[in-house]
């Protein structure tokens, strides 16, 4: 047997790593950012829509959030266990942080993060009552199907189960948010439901991160990454506009 | 955090000549910690010459083996799995943590399927906990093992192997590829490769009823079976993956003797390493090392910036840093010269650190 690859030619060839103690720094910083980002997301989206239950018309609304906060903190817990193994404290890091904390709704921060944290930008907007939170949720749901497709083949495999796990939850929660928003257009009140799907698409679709990503390449090499950010927002702009149509709204 | 524990050594067993296997028993009650599930490891640490090491080794018995039993293969210049083939002695105590590791599936008494798995060398140990395992708790499942070896001489748990065909006979089957030891069937030398894969899924396996694969071995030969996996059709899901490559981190060197003491000024220079490139910053002792890179525009790895994740992970090489809280790193990656970045603070005129390394 020749033993003589480097780990890094074995995971440019598509190799997969199963454990942290054969990781090289670069892959390990960079799966590490791969998994904040994603926790931070999670945490900050629940906290979120967390403010949010009480503002559902009906306890079925109700219900239905409060389920959507419940299984965004338990995929956030899912990953950060994964990032307990490379030492991080778990317990520490979901209360080291506000993450209810947002920036004014017109804050013009396009794709950049806050000081203090790795959620994606669009986690930094706050949500706008019900209605908002629903297209929100819609957009951003259709959007993490996306990624989760792409992650789900990521190099390291504990986390690529935990997002295939994780996959069909996200999925679901959007499909809620989908029937909750054909709830809402049935009771009228097009014009201001319009107005959220106008002030959410642009942020989301930058939540896919910019076209010429300079890490794009290194981070295929190591398998963190399969498709740009650019495929993936396509597909997103696809899916999520064909979702619109069917609701009678227009895409952004 | 991870907390290790006091196992003695009940018993050592040469099952090749470069490599033993160790029966452990957890001592002051951590008999709990170590209820493992089949496939996982167990990392060891020990001091040689003032400096800890840590290795992880696969733990090779079945659930209901009733023991803790783990395969150390000696590797060339290593210094652990030396010291476990030649010195370690039965009511040794060794310390190691509570098994970790996702090599495994779940079991379910109802099923009935057929499980592939392959092993190079030493990558038996693991796979071997599965198999034994599986074949206890699953008993409508078949097994098939395809096992990599160099020789004859090579093989570990040979006779192991040979006894669980008779127990579970039709359950399980093993087929020997040995690279140099010509065999009566020439598929059956060479190497593990794909198209090997490809020749044994002809007519020695039956590729199309696999439910589940395991791989352990070394990275050319899991590349090969994976692209032959999937080429028949199994998907990244039924796969499973262990690497533990011969590549497991060597023996750091010591933590760099700081080469200038602290002075009152309050600049510094700083040397950044990263991605291969090399930056001379000139910063303030009041930024920390994270924020230095930052500013000059080099992508350093954070996501917290609070001390706890460990993102931001680099290595000090010359000089010293002041890390302000530290919830990430043990004592034990301190002593080599980890730093959190983001916490790191610079002591010295002049500090190079590293995040490559």
């Amino acid at each position: 047997m020749t033993e003589d690859m480097s780990i890094e030619s074995y995971l440019a060839a598509g190799g997969i790593l199963s454990n942290p103690t054969n990781v090289p720094p670069r892959y390990r910083a960079e799966l590490m950012k791969l998994m904040a980002t994603f926790v931070d997301s999670e945490l900050a989206g629940a906290a979120g829509f967390a403010d949010i239950i009480n503002a559902g018309p009906g306890i079925k609304e109700r219900i239905a959030a409060a389920r959507i906060v419940l299984e965004k903190t338990d995929n956030a817990d899912k990953v950060l266990s994964i990032m307990g193994d490379f030492g991080a404290d778990t317990a520490r890091y979901a209360s080291h942080h506000p993450w209810t904390a947002r920036l004014d709704r017109n804050a013009g921060i396009a794709t950049s993060r806050s000081e203090h944290d790795m959620r994606l930008a669009v986690f930094n907007y706050p949500l706008n009552g019900w209605a908002d939170a629903v297209v929100m949720n819609l957009l951003m749901g259709r959007a993490v199907a996306v990624q989760m497709a792409d992650f789900s083949m990521v190099s390291y495999q504990p986390l690529a189960e935990a997002f295939r796990a994780i996959a069909p939850v996200e999925s679901h929660h959007a499909d809620l948010a989908e029937e909750g928003l054909q709830r809402l257009l049935e009771g009228g009140d097009k014009p201001s439901i319009q107005a959220s799907v106008d002030y959410w698409w642009p942020r989301v679709a930058a939540s896919f991160g910019s076209a010429g990503s300079t890490r794009a390449d290194a981070l295929k090499a190591m398998g963190l990454r399969k498709s740009t950010n650019a495929a993936l927002q396509t597909r997103w702009l696809g899916e999520a506009g064909a979702v619109l149509e069917g609701l009678g709204l227009k895409a952004g | 955090m991870s907390r290790f524990h006091d196992l003695s050594v009940t018993d050592i067993n040469k099952t090749i000549r470069d490599a033993v296997v160790v029966t452990l028993k957890p001592t002051n009650g951590a008999l709990g910690e170590f209820d493992f599930t089949q496939g996982q490891y167990l990392t060891f640490r020990r001091d040689f010459d003032g400096q800890e090491l840590r290795r992880s080794y696969s733990i090779c018995a079945g659930k209901d083996d009733g023991i803790l039993q783990v395969g150390i293969k000696r590797v060339d210049g290593g210094a652990f799995s030396t010291w476990a083939n030649e010195d370690l002695a039965v009511g040794d105590t060794v310390q190691a943590m509570p098994p970790m590791g996702s090599f495994h599936t779940p079991l379910d008494p109802g099923a009935d399927k057929q499980y592939l798995g392959f092993a190079g060398g030493s990558g038996i140990t693991p796979v071997l906990s599965i198999l034994k395992t599986t074949l206890a708790r699953e008993p409508n499942s078949t097994f098939t093992l395809v096992y990599a070896n160099k020789a004859v001489s090579t093989i570990m748990f040979r006779e192991e192997l040979e006894d669980l065909k008779n127990s579970y006979m039709g359950r399980f089957n093993v087929i020997h590829i040995l690279e140099s030891d010509a065999q009566e069937i020439d598929l059956f030398t060479g190497l593990v490769s794909q198209e090997k894969c490809a020749e044994l899924f002809k007519g020695w396996i039956d590729i199309d009823h696999v439910d589940t694969a395991f791989i352990c071995g070394p990275e050319p030969m899991m590349l090969g079976i994976a692209a032959a996996l999937r080429e028949h059709g199994l998907t990244d899901a039924q796969i499973k993956f262990e690497l533990f490559a011969s590549a497991q981190p060597g023996r750091a060197s010591t933590k760099a003797a700081s080469g200038k003491a602290a002075s009152s000024a309050r600049e510094t220079t700083a040397v950044i390493t990263l991605d291969g490139a090399t930056q001379t910053i000139t910063t303030s002792k009041d930024v920390s090392v994270l924020d230095a890179a930052l500013q000059n525009a080099m992508d350093a790895p954070f996501a917290c910036k609070a001390g706890v994740c460990s993102t931001c992970r680099c290595r000090v090489i010359e000089g010293e840093v002041e890390m302000a809280s530290n919830h990430a790193l043990e004592d034990y990656e301190v002593e080599k010269g980890y730093v959190l970045s983001c916490q790191s603070f610079p002591v010295t005129d002049k500090v190079v650190v590293d995040y490559d390394q």
